[in-house]
């Protein structure tokens, strides 16, 4: 058993932060004896919360209930869907990087990669893939997060590679015709890395040319985008 | 792979309450969509749901939205849960402590950027204390008694303090593997006590 495997307990715990989770995760996913322990750790520590059970908020049934009448649900996660056993590897713990880093965000990475499953290997995506997968695993990779209403902006940074890989889950509807956009803010100069569509609200991003950047910037734009970003800015995680 | 072990509330020899049986049938018709499944689900784990994130969170009205999102979560990811990873009722508690566990940190991040200097204002050793004095589940109290007190207070302070491991090793004065290894082994001999298998 590898050091890393001395993480389980804090791992169950959630006293870990979200890169050392992210690598956690992709250990779990080559370690059955280790993804067993987790299993029997994770129960040890849930039977903790029968202690703590309290009876809750009356009107807490009625409003998730209400809220859930409105609330789509995630399809299960794509399988098979490429022949490609590097190409599953790398989707599997990608998916679970992104879970933790953008937490209920799993889908995002892994379309990144399942969009493509066509193609084999040796593609755009796929490289992206592989390029997402090295600024996680980038020895200086840096993670800063932001909550946004539920939702949340996620930025590991990897200056060694010059590049940074953004997450965004779960914001706020932009609104009709609206479309959230990425900026690099290098000496008060944003620079626009990234255009969602219209009305998205979960994405996953590779942005180049970290290197010097000061801040992250996420804003609201039309569809479309904006040469500038519209302030004030949804989101902004310094970089440095 | 690990077959399906025990639901959570029968892991303990011991247990007083009604065990919510049938959580992991219960996810399973919600992961199909099923609504009148997810209520009863609701019924079944929402006080240790809501018990839990109120405990890290300390305010009701905060641990309400959070239980609220964590609940949501469950009904919008049912379809990705995975059984070989542990039981339906884990993972719904796993889910809810992450994010109350985010939302502390998020606070203390902004609150961290006004104070970085002042010393903590959580008093830690409450946090131990008071949680140790809740657990009212005699096997659960046992079993913690059991653990040499760096165990148990590494576990506690991590699990209902929302802190991270190197958080906690500041806080105990202990070296960093220490806290570490003490959680992972703390853990295993509870797991040992209360009888938890897995596969």
């Amino acid at each position: 058993m590898s050091d890393i495997h001395t993480l389980s307990g804090a791992y169950v715990l959630d006293a870990i932060d979200d890169l050392e989770r992210a690598r956690f995760d992709q250990h779990l996913a080559e370690c059955p004896v280790c993804s067993a322990e987790v299993a029997e750790l994770t129960e040890t520590v849930a039977a903790l919360t029968e202690a703590t059970a309290e009876t809750p908020p009356i009107g807490l049934r009625s409003a998730v209930l209400s809220q859930v009448e409105s609330t789509p649900q995630l399809r299960p996660e794509p399988s098979g869907a490429s022949s490609s056993r590097q190409l599953l590897h790398w989707r599997r713990w990608l998916t679970a990087a992104a879970a933790v880093v953008a937490l209920g965000g799993a889908g995002a990475v892994g379309y990144v990669i399942a969009d493509h499953s066509g193609g084999g290997a040796g593609t755009r995506a796929d490289a992206e893939a592989a390029r997402i997968a090295a600024v996680f695993m980038a020895p200086d990779a840096r993670t800063q997060t932001m909550a946004t209403g539920a939702g949340r902006v996620t930025v590991v940074t990897a200056e060694s590679l010059d590049e940074a890989v953004a997450t965004l889950t779960d914001l706020p509807s932009p609104g009709a015709n609206q479309a959230y956009q990425l900026w690099l803010i290098r000496d008060r100069t944003p620079r626009s890395v990234a255009i969602l569509a219209a009305g998205r609200t979960d994405a996953t991003k590779l942005i180049g040319g970290v290197r010097g950047a000061q801040a992250l910037g996420v804003s609201r734009e039309p569809a479309g985008g904006s040469a500038a970003p519209s302030l004030p800015l949804v989101a902004q995680l310094a970089l440095g | 792979m690990a077959a399906r072990g025990a639901v959570t509330s029968e892991l303990k020899p011991g247990s007083q309450r009604a065990a919510p049986t049938g959580i992991d049938a219960l996810l399973t018709r919600v992961a199909a969509g099923d609504r009148d499944a997810f209520a009863e689900l609701y019924d079944a784990v929402a006080p240790r749901v809501y018990g839990l994130v109120r405990r890290v969170l300390r305010d009701p009205a905060l641990a309400e939205e959070v239980a609220q999102e964590a609940m949501v979560e469950a009904w919008r990811t049912a379809a990705r849960f995975d059984p070989s990873r542990g039981s339906a009722a884990g993972w719904i508690f796993t889910i809810a402590h992450r994010r109350a566990v985010d939302r502390v940190r998020a606070e203390q991040a902004a609150a961290d950027r006004e104070r970085r200097a002042a010393t903590s204002s959580v008093p830690f050793d409450d946090v131990v204390e008071e949680v140790t004095a809740r657990l009212e589940q005699q096997a659960v109290r046992r079993c913690l008694r059991t653990l040499t007190q760096l165990q148990r207070e590494a576990i506690l302070l991590a699990y209902y303090g929302g802190l991270t491991y190197r958080e906690v090793a500041d806080q105990l004065g202990t070296a960093l593997p220490t806290v570490k290894t003490r959680m992972r082994d703390g853990l295993i001999r509870l797991r040992d006590c209360l009888g938890v298998s897995w596969g």
